[in-house]
């Protein structure tokens, strides 16, 4: 994971005086990032330290212990076969940090190489953008949904057709940036000096695209962690055997009158990991993007 | 008016291209989804020259683009196929879900609408107070609950323990509008949660942006009410965006009715859609997204022509 967490920056700012006043300077500007990294980061532990947080095995099945509500024992209470649901709810995390790191990561990185090439390459624009545009054309939702009841429902499934919803919104943005780039006067005066393609891409591209690039990747996280959560309530997703927060929600469905606390725990979870991503997202924008920040 | 005629005719031609886009994609996912018809259809006890005789007379043997032109034919002529499981018309399965989905998106769009502009112009106005921080605050919490969450946590509190609405199902308009009504308000205000993050988003930026123009300080200056500049010279001209967000909002409204639907229990194309999931039954997934693309292209078709009207601005 190369996303900073809170914990990884405290630290590190108080070895040098100087990054420690940038910090603090920062999070007083935009406290929003400050409250988006802290619960990021609390998840990401919560996610890496799942077998030792006091949790038990999340499949083992009880058939005396079946809907009991929240208690000393089980603290988020346990579901219709007797699992614990806080365990369930805790290893949940893995699968939607997973998830959604994973399709902002790929998506970023295939829209960025298709968008590069249908700004620079005039012969395919046509051809990619009414692509393009056929794909977006289709809800996101609808588009996952159908390319997972064609595969089975695993995890690397689940990324790949999220991914795929993803990628078009990518391609637009890096495309539409490309050409606004292309009519600037120091990238015609370095087309005039003979720069090749592979020069301007890297030199005057990239380094605009980064920006803007790196925001539109954390709200694509955010969605991509909805949309899984989505897939697997409706049992498009992740196999129930795999504890996510979608398919726990998924097993309270039926009992959500008589005992909500089932859907309630990997809500409330998953909630704030979506927050937490925006509120990064919106942090990220308005520094990276001065301009935006005054209008939205 | 030639000029806008014209650009009518040329903004609906381009959506021929996409349409044929969305018919080819949602063609190929039956035509590559696991499982033979034929053997299907043959039953356990066919012998593999039965499978093939049965192949041959659905035209399953011919070349891919071949199969797609007459697919195309058929969907042109209201054919989408039978249901692999109760043998119906996909079509007619539609035409029955339909009424429920239509008055949920419409009633979420009503909601999303009255709910948002005025947030967005109140938030525009007082940019910068607690106010504003507030309303941004609630639109970055819509853009992050997800919408069966909100569901559960609306009808928890308002149907369950409030008793105010009914935990779920639905009343078709025929039984009367208030009875339709009461059963449509709580899944409306689950789906529009981020709709109403979204629009009041876009109209807070765009009338923020507006209100910095000159012809705002002329309006101030010759001595216009607030209330008038706010809602007569600033939202008309903001009016723009917002239009064209309500239109892209829509994929997010289909995306989240499959989910409203089955959280409310409403027999609408969104349930049907999460029931043929289940079964795995393609011809029911490949007719609903045909019909969910085809209804948002549309949408966004009319919503770029109404606001080209409105707009004498926008060049065509």
């Amino acid at each position: 994971m190369n996303a900073p967490t809170a914990q990884d920056i405290l630290p590190a700012g108080r070895r040098s005086s100087r990054t420690a006043a940038w910090f603090e300077r920062y999070v007083r500007r935009h406290p929003p990032v400050a409250v988006g990294l802290a619960l990021l980061g609390m998840m990401l532990v919560i996610a890496i330290l799942a077998p030792v947080l006091w949790t038990v095995d999340p499949s083992a099945i009880s058939a005396t212990k079946r809907t009991r509500v929240p208690s000393e024992l089980n603290w988020f209470g346990t579901d219709m076969l007797g699992r614990d649901i806080y365990s369930r709810v805790v290893y949940g995390a893995r699968i939607s940090l997973l998830v959604g790191f994973l399709v902002a990561v790929l998506a970023s990185a295939i829209g960025l190489a298709i968008g590069l090439f249908s700004g620079f390459v005039r012969w395919a624009d046509g051809i990619v953008m009414r692509i393009v545009d056929g794909m977006m054309s289709i809800p996101p939702v609808l588009l996952a949904i159908a390319l997972m009841t064609l595969t089975g429902g695993t995890v690397t499934n689940v990324v790949i057709a999220i991914t795929i919803a993803e990628i078009p919104r990518v391609v637009r943005l890096v495309r539409g940036i490309v050409l606004s780039l292309r009519e600037q006067p120091y990238v015609e005066a370095a087309v005039a000096c003979g720069a090749g393609a592979p020069r301007i891409i890297a030199k005057h591209i990239l380094p605009n695209t980064l920006a803007p690039m790196t925001v539109q990747a954390t709200y694509i996280c955010a969605s991509a962690m909805i949309v899984e959560a989505i897939l697997s309530f409706i049992g498009a997703g992740v196999p129930p055997s795999i504890p996510t927060w979608g398919n726990i929600m998924a097993e309270g469905r039926a009992l959500w009158q008589v005992r909500p606390h089932i859907v309630f725990f990997p809500a409330l979870f998953l909630s704030l990991t979506v927050l937490a991503v925006n509120l990064l997202g919106d942090g990220l924008r308005d520094s990276l993007d001065p301009r935006l920040a005054k209008r939205i | 008016m030639k000029q806008l005629y014209a650009f009518i005719i040329r903004r609906v031609v381009s959506t021929i291209p996409v349409m044929a886009f969305v018919a080819l994609f949602v063609f190929s996912l039956l035509y590559v989804a696991p499982g033979d018809p034929a053997s299907i259809i043959a039953g356990d006890h066919a012998t593999p020259a039965d499978i093939e005789r049965i192949r041959q007379s659905l035209g399953l043997d011919r070349p891919y683009l071949v199969r797609f032109g007459e697919w195309v034919m058929r969907v042109l002529q209201g054919d989408l196929g039978n249901s692999i499981f109760s043998s119906v018309p996909v079509a007619q399965q539609i035409a029955q879900r339909i009424e429920p989905t239509l008055s949920l998106m419409i009633m979420t769009l009503v909601i999303a609408v009255v709910v948002a502009v005025p947030i967005g112009v109140v938030s525009a106005w007082l940019a910068g107070t607690w106010v504003d921080r507030l309303f941004v605050g609630f639109a970055v919490l819509g853009f992050s609950i997800p919408v069966f969450v909100v569901g559960y946590l609306l009808a928890y509190v308002f149907a369950l323990q409030l008793q105010w609405l009914p935990v779920q199902g639905y009343t078709p308009l025929s039984n009367g509008f208030l009875p339709w009504l009461r059963n449509l308000i709580l899944p409306s205000l689950s789906l529009g949660a981020v709709y109403i993050a979204l629009i009041a988003r876009i109209t807070r930026a765009t009338m923020l942006e507006v209100l910095g123009q000159d012809y705002i300080r002329t309006a101030e200056a010759k001595g216009v009410s607030r209330r008038s500049i706010l809602f007569v010279h600033a939202l008309k001209n903001a009016s723009i965006p917002v239009i064209t967000v309500v239109g892209v909002g829509v994929a997010l409204l289909i995306g989240g009715a499959v989910v409203t639907e089955s959280v409310f229990a409403i027999p609408g194309l969104g349930r049907l859609t999460l029931d043929a999931v289940l079964r795995r039954d393609y011809p029911v997934i490949q007719g609903v997204i045909l019909v969910f693309s085809f209804a948002y292209v549309i949408v966004n078709l009319i919503v770029d022509i109404i606001y080209t009207i409105v707009d004498p601005r926008i060049r065509y």
